[in-house]
């Protein structure tokens, strides 16, 4: 947003993934000094080397009460009622062998027990080093995480207790640990800016599970904002403001503020997402974890615009969910979904989201064998799949929407799976529904400019936003060289999706959008404008989205788009919003003149 | 005294998780548990975490079992198993 800010002021923008909407202002908590402690070589006598196994005992019993607690915590504060990681953990703490190697360096080394942790840890992690292969490879963090909890113990080094924090932070870290991240006092966490990960990445997942601001995929916000730095963590717009100047810090407490009181509008979430002049809207709710549905009608989602069934595979790859264990999960999409219905797109895997195994590498995974492409290769993890979804289909609510479709064959390819695996159903005589409407994914060039041919064969067409635009004007926002290049209100992707609301409406198909654009109340109105009616976005930003949409008059919002069609750039389109929003809809868009 | 030979079959090898379900369930027995990599010879305690991790054996390694006590027998058919289902069927919201 705001792009021409960047030159003006001192303060320094990342641009990253928005990993969990929602703006948080505060001071930075930098976490990656933990594990970096130097530990000391100290020779000990044996009378002191005794000491030092009854330290070592302590530490083990304190790391394994630590591990305990946090696996309570998060069943009770997350709902997440396995945590394999943590368990693997608990047993290295519990591992005879590990113990008794461990006092026996003490012993026949006669060190102190840090020097004894680190030495069996380090030979231990060696041996890991040189397995060939890559994932066994990478599990050296969880002997790591396990030697730097016992380390920080001995050590006494308590300052990192970030169960008890004394003040909101914003964390910020390379790569939150699952440990770490369970161990947060949430009450005190304004939110999380990362280096690496993705929409799938551990701390994007819990960020949105607990409502939190959160941009991840930064690259080196670590090696810029030091600990006590003020940052803006802008969880829509994927980006961060560190060392904000005044103004740039008033305008972001007021968007806060309004953007706050908006999304914790309790009454809005029984009210219709309708336009002042009456034009009603449907806002859906875009779902990843088990534990999100429950929020649904806290948030007034009418029903699931998009699950992300690919989210089934998370951190348990190659184990592949079965059939009976994917026929739960929708079984309970369709019952929180109830009249409105579920969207579920089939798994959308390979590219920058989860890999499934038994394939090479690619040079250019955005382009390669993903989504619609892998699950016609790898037919029967398709087939699987559909048969979990037809048999759950008992309300006959659910729909399948098929991700990255570029020619016709391979909606008509998918389209004969799912006829046969129909028919095998039947022919099995198990209960099921063969009421499952198909929908298109439009989120690449060629899908779009082919809509009215995927029209006359899909029941509904699905835009799909983030990938859209990484397709149209070929840009990969996560890499920030050529991150500016991530426009949304680029006149291409406005012209394709008014486009594509043409096509929708002569073949009287029903048309969607999901993507981040419709979790900003900027864009999302743009898009409104543009003809959209249904928006599908995360929960916690639907009551923000239905109190922009409720402050605004169709007519005129449409007009306006009209006018913006007419521009040629983006930031032309924002600077026309940005200056006539607040005057058609104060009530809720005054805030965004200062943004200008 | 029990020996069976099974190949690990899930892609990921004796990670952390599936090393933490084989050392669980081996840890329900009376009997001692060995297990070496046929490839490399290398042995590890079955009860022990940190040793059956040290084995690394990726996908396609060749694992010689071994069970010696009372319960033997039951023990080696339970970790034969656990191996040959890919270390078993698991739930879907554990995201840790």
């Amino acid at each position: 947003m705001a792009s021409s800010s960047v030159t003006r002021s001192r303060d320094l923008r990342l641009q990253g993934v928005a990993a969990s909407p929602g703006i948080a202002i505060g001071r930075v908590l930098r976490l990656d000094e933990r594990g970096r402690h130097q530990f000391y070589y100290i020779g000990v006598s044996a009378a002191q080397a005794r000491m030092e196994v009854r330290r070592l005992r302590e530490a083990l019993e304190e790391a394994r009460n630590q591990l305990r607690d946090i696996k309570l915590r998060l069943a009770e504060e997350l709902g997440f009622k396995h945590s394999f990681i943590l368990d693997a953990h608990l047993l290295m703490l519990e591992d005879l062998r590990f113990i008794q190697e461990l006092e026996s360096e003490i012993r026949t080394r006669r060190v102190n027990a840090e020097w004894a942790v680190r030495s069996v840890a380090d030979r231990a992690i060696a041996v890991y080093k040189q397995v060939s292969d890559p994932y066994l490879r990478e599990r050296t963090s969880d002997l790591e995480d396990v030697a730097t909890r016992l380390l920080t113990i001995l050590s006494g080094h308590d300052k990192f207790d970030l169960s008890k924090l004394d003040q909101d932070v914003i964390i910020v870290a390379k790569n939150i640990w699952p440990s770490t991240v369970a161990e947060l006092d949430f009450g005190h966490v304004l939110g999380f800016a990362t280096n690496t990960g993705g929409l799938t990445a551990h701390s994007a997942i819990i960020a949105r599970s607990l409502n939190i601001p959160a941009v991840v995929g930064l690259h080196d916000v670590t090696r810029v904002a030091k600990t006590g730095n003020l940052i803006v963590v802008d969880g829509a717009a994927g980006e961060v403001i560190l060392r904000p100047t005044k103004s740039v810090l008033k305008s972001y407490i007021q968007k806060r503020d309004n953007d706050r009181s908006n999304r914790h509008d309790d009454a809005v979430g029984s009210q219709a997402a309708e336009t002042i002049d009456g034009v009603r809207m449907t806002l859906r709710a875009n779902v990843e974890l088990p534990t999100e549905i429950d929020s649904l009608a806290l948030f007034g989602a009418e029903g699931i615009g998009l699950y992300r069934s690919e989210f089934l595979f998370l951190n348990r790859l190659p184990d592949l969910p079965g059939e009976e264990e994917q026929y739960e999960v929708y079984r309970k999409l369709a019952d929180a979904a109830g009249e409105f219905g579920a969207n579920i797109r089939v798994f959308d895997l390979g590219g920058d989201k989860l890999t499934l195994g038994g394939f090479e590498t690619e040079q250019n995974p955005a382009l390669g064998l993903r989504a619609i492409r892998l699950s016609l290769k790898v037919e029967h993890i398709f087939r699987t799949q559909l048969r979990a979804i037809l048999r759950a289909n008992l309300r006959g609510n659910l729909r399948v929407v098929l991700p990255l479709i570029c020619t016709i064959t391979e909606l008509r390819e998918a389209k004969r799976i799912i006829a046969e695996v129909k028919q095998e159903l039947a022919d099995a005589q198990i209960e099921h529904n063969a009421h499952l409407p198909i929908g298109v994914m439009i989120e690449v060039p060629a899908a779009a400019l082919m809509a009215d041919l995927f029209a006359r064969e899909a029941d509904f067409l699905s835009v799909g936003t983030n990938d859209l635009i990484q397709y149209i004007l070929a840009v990969d926002r996560a890499n920030e060289n050529v991150a500016y290049l991530y426009q949304p209100l680029h006149p291409a992707i406005l012209r394709t999706i008014g486009h594509l609301v043409r096509v929708a409406e002569a073949a009287q198909v029903p048309l969607e959008l999901c993507g981040e654009m419709a979790a900003d109340p900027l864009q999302a109105i743009a898009l409104i404008g543009l003809g959209i009616r249904t928006l599908s976005l995360v929960p916690g930003s639907i009551p923000l989205v239905k109190n922009a949409i409720r402050s605004i008059e169709y007519d005129r919002v449409k007009s306006l788009m009209k006018e913006a069609m007419k521009l040629k750039s983006s930031s032309e389109v924002e600077e026309l919003l940005v200056r006539e929003l607040p005057q058609q809809a104060p009530r809720f868009f005054a805030a965004w003149s200062s943004r200008a | 005294m029990q020996q069976r030979t099974v190949t690990i079959s899930n892609r990921l090898g004796l990670h952390a998780r599936a090393a933490a379900q084989l050392v669980r369930r081996a840890s329900q027995f009376t009997s001692s548990v060995h297990l070496i990599r046929e490839d490399t010879g290398d042995e590890a305690d079955g009860k022990s975490i940190l040793s059956v991790l040290l084995l690394a054996a990726p996908c396609g390694t060749c694992l010689i079992i071994k069970t010696d006590g009372e319960d033997d027998e039951r023990a080696i058919s339970a970790l034969a198993e656990l191996v040959e289902h890919k270390f078993g069927e698991e739930i879907p919201d554990g995201v840790f």
